[in-house]
């Protein structure tokens, strides 16, 4: 299993950076922190260099260091990297370039797997899509944006389930919604759901949403299916069988105390593309962190 | 769907969004090139206008790669039957492109020669622990310096210095945003109004020069000097008690951080006679860009320079080869060969006229007014453009504009340098903002101050103190 933590600023990047590596603990998943820095115009791209290189020479650290720097302290903080290295301080200088817009550091890690720093500069979701594809991450977790398109090209481009740590408060107790149906990407999602279940100790309410008050014989195999994989692992479980719109009735159930579990649109991109989908809808609704199994 | 796996789609819907502004460049392309030929104007006048239009809306969105758009231009300008391959080659390549390549290429020789440490030692003797003081005098060496080396490489080496005594008067960027500010700005701007002082100052003013000559009209190095050169000095304190009035400082005087910078110089190495040296064959470069330049050229000269650091063993071509943007070269031969052809196939005078019809009568009862409309448009086009790619461009155009181009092209030269407002205008204001410690909005907030204060000195410069020397 491997993790991509996508973080930007230290200000706002604590609850994205203590989650990530609660879940990549919890998956014992090799782990990658990255720092995408905004995009600089090629037109100045070796003049900038320069001007980088100066400040190197007075010993200042380009734009990132220091949020890396900040990183390695959390891990360090909260033991996820070998004593050892905690002892040499943040190892700057084998910050390695690895491409014109990246630049990484590795660190031997304790409870995750190895743990690397990446920076990188450039359009977020064009270098997240490049580590994803390159690295072959499965999960990809990164804090909540206003942004709508942001939001869809995270589902759309995005090869890897995507967690989307949207205000999530540390002192509040959660529970996990997971959402569950007759698609393929539900068996994933149940997965998914029981480990972070498992790394945040909560229970899972187990969602089932029906447009008719039919339930298919596939949702409810799904949701019982859930049911016995979350009692099977000791996690603390509850069905919950409703009628109405998905997208609206999972924003009215999360509330503001669950973290939501779904599997992704089975749809086909170019449908995805222009008519959206119930991931999408339900990451604009709502307002909880929230994982989108792919 | 046809065929197609999801992964591959989503592919092709990625590189789509990517590449929009692309796609809808190529879409204006497509209608300009169906619509009729406008009167007056040459065939070939009107495709090269499609092919300016369509260049420039993929260099402000920059959906492919610089260097990308340049070969568009050259393939372009060949197949819609612009010139032979040969005359596009011929029109690709001229001075100020050597010129500019130069440039780039001394910027890397000189930044590698450590002359940071002394210069801020230089500023701060000059100016004191006062922070009203440290910033005329960051503003003054940047302008001063960049009228000669460059702006994007006096910007890299004054970077440090002024980071140095923001970090050692707070580690906390909030109580030192508005210093960070003053100083980070007194670099860029100090450099874009200096960048005017002289021919060298900046890849634009070579490119007038070579399309003045193009019409028989030279101008001298020292002409251009004595001509612009007290513009700069008199923007130089007007510009700094702007940046102070409009980020106002939270320390009066630096005095740890002066304190701290002087330290840190004093640790670096003494001066060496390689790094005399050093300074030695810049003097010659710019000997030779004053009294040779009409005859070598500005560009040779500069190559020339470039030449003598690898013979001296000062810098090492790999690490030119490494820090030279070729692309970026590529870019300005491109856009040069675009100027030669709008003023070869008509477009240039027809846009011109087009110009003069719906400002003229205000024109000739203003006389100013002319210059207005140039440096409007100028300073407009360089904000979201490249300084140089506009004045490659407008050139022709501006300095069809009435009957004494070398004043029209000065003036477009001039007003191309005030990048004032956005982080993209210029090298000098990039480089400020990838330092992190200033916001793009920040760019606006002294802009517009700076902006509206140059281009009214530069109008009522031109038309009183030039009116001197006619």
């Amino acid at each position: 299993m491997k993790i991509l933590i996508a973080i930007g600023s230290k200000e706002f990047s604590k609850p994205t950076l203590r989650t990530g590596l609660k879940v990549a603990k919890a998956f014992r998943a090799s782990t990658t922190i990255v720092d995408v820095g905004e995009k600089i115009g090629k037109f100045n791209a070796k003049i900038i260099g320069l001007a980088h290189e100066r400040m190197e020479s007075w010993e200042f650290d380009r734009p990132g260091v220091d949020v890396l720097e900040w990183a390695f302290q959390y891990l360090a903080d909260n033991e996820y990297i070998e004593p050892n290295t905690i002892e040499a301080g943040f190892p700057k200088n084998t910050l390695v370039e690895t491409g014109s817009n990246r630049a990484e550091v590795y660190l031997k890690g304790t409870v995750c797997k190895d743990v690397n720093l990446i920076l990188r500069n450039g359009d977020i979701i064009s270098e997240l899509r490049d580590e994803v594809h390159t690295g072959r991450y499965d999960v990809t977790i990164i804090g909540g944006s206003q942004k709508r398109r942001m939001a869809h090209d995270l589902i759309q481009y995005i090869d890897s389930s995507i967690f989307i740590v949207n205000q999530l408060i540390s002192a509040q107790t959660y529970r996990i919604l997971l959402a569950v149906d007759d698609s393929s990407g539900t068996k994933k999602a149940i997965k998914y759901g029981a480990r972070v279940a498992q790394a945040f100790d909560i229970g899972v309410d187990i969602l089932t949403v029906s447009k008719n008050e039919t339930f298919r014989d596939g949702y409810r195999n799904a949701a019982e299916r859930a049911a016995k994989f979350m009692r099977r692992a000791g996690i603390d479980c509850k069905n919950m069988y409703k009628v109405g719109d998905p997208a609206t009735v999972i924003k009215e159930e999360s509330g503001n105390d669950h973290i939501i579990v779904m599997g992704a649109s089975t749809r086909n991109p170019l449908a995805k593309f222009f008519k959206g989908s119930k991931p999408l809808k339900v990451m604009e609704e709502c307002k909880c962190p929230i994982l989108i199994v792919k | 769907m046809l065929g197609f796996s999801n992964r591959s789609l989503t592919n092709f819907l990625f590189w789509a969004t990517q590449k929009k502004w692309f796609l809808i460049t190529m879409l204006v392309g497509a209608i300009l090139y169906l619509l009729p030929t406008p009167s007056g104007l040459t065939l070939e006048g009107y495709r090269i206008i499609i092919i300016v239009i369509t260049a420039f809306m993929m260099i402000i969105t920059e959906p492919i790669p610089l260097p990308g758009v340049a070969i568009y231009i050259l393939v372009m300008e060949v197949v819609l039957g612009i010139g032979s391959p040969e005359e596009i080659s011929k029109s690709f390549m001229n001075d100020a492109v050597f010129f500019i390549m130069g440039s780039l290429m001394l910027a890397v020789a000189i930044v590698q020669q450590g002359w940071d440490k002394r210069i801020a030692l230089g500023i701060i003797r000059l100016t004191g622990n006062k922070t009203k003081n440290i910033v005329f005098g960051f503003t003054a060496i940047s302008a001063i310096m960049s009228s000669f080396i460059g702006e994007h490489t006096v910007a890299a080496i004054m970077l440090p210095i002024a980071m140095t005594l923001i970090k050692f008067t707070s580690e906390d960027g909030e109580k030192v945003h508005g210093l960070s500010a003053v100083l980070l700005f007194s670099i860029a701007y100090g450099c874009l109004i200096g960048s005017i002082g002289t021919p060298s100052g900046g890849g634009r003013n070579v490119i007038i020069m070579s399309y003045l000559q193009d019409i028989n009209i030279s101008i001298s190095y020292l002409n251009w000097m004595i001509l612009v050169y007290p513009l700069v000095l008199i923007l130089i304190p007007i510009v700094s008690w702007i940046l102070v009035k409009s980020f106002s400082p939270e320390y009066d005087r630096l005095d740890t951080g002066v304190r701290k910078l002087v330290v840190q110089v004093a640790k670096s190495p003494e001066l060496t006679g390689r790094n005399t040296l050093a300074v030695f064959i810049f003097f010659l470069v710019f000997l030779g860009w004053v009294f040779l330049s009409e005859t070598l050229g500005l560009g040779i000269i500069a190559l020339a320079g470039v030449l003598m650091y690898l013979i001296a063993g000062f810098v090492k071509w790999e690490d030119i080869s490494r820090n030279t943007h070729w692309g970026v070269i590529i870019l300005f031969g491109s856009t040069i060969s675009l100027g030669a052809n709008i003023k070869g196939t008509g477009a240039a005078f027809w846009l011109a006229n087009k110009v003069i019809y719906v400002f003229g009568s205000l024109m000739e009862m203003f006389p100013f007014f002319t210059d207005t409309i140039i440096v409007i448009m100028t300073t407009t086009m360089a904000n979201v453009l490249s300084s140089s790619a506009t004045v490659a461009v407008l050139g022709p155009i501006t300095m069809n504009m009435g009957t004494d181009s070398l004043h029209l092209g000065m003036v477009t030269a001039l007003a191309s340098a005030f990048g004032f407002f956005t982080v993209v205008a210029a090298p000098a204001c990039t480089i400020i903002y990838s330092s992190g410690l200033v916001t793009a909005k920040e760019f606006l907030k002294a802009g517009w101050r700076v902006g509206i204060t140059c281009i009214v000195l530069l109008i009522t410069y031109t038309n009183t103190y030039w009116m001197v020397f006619k």
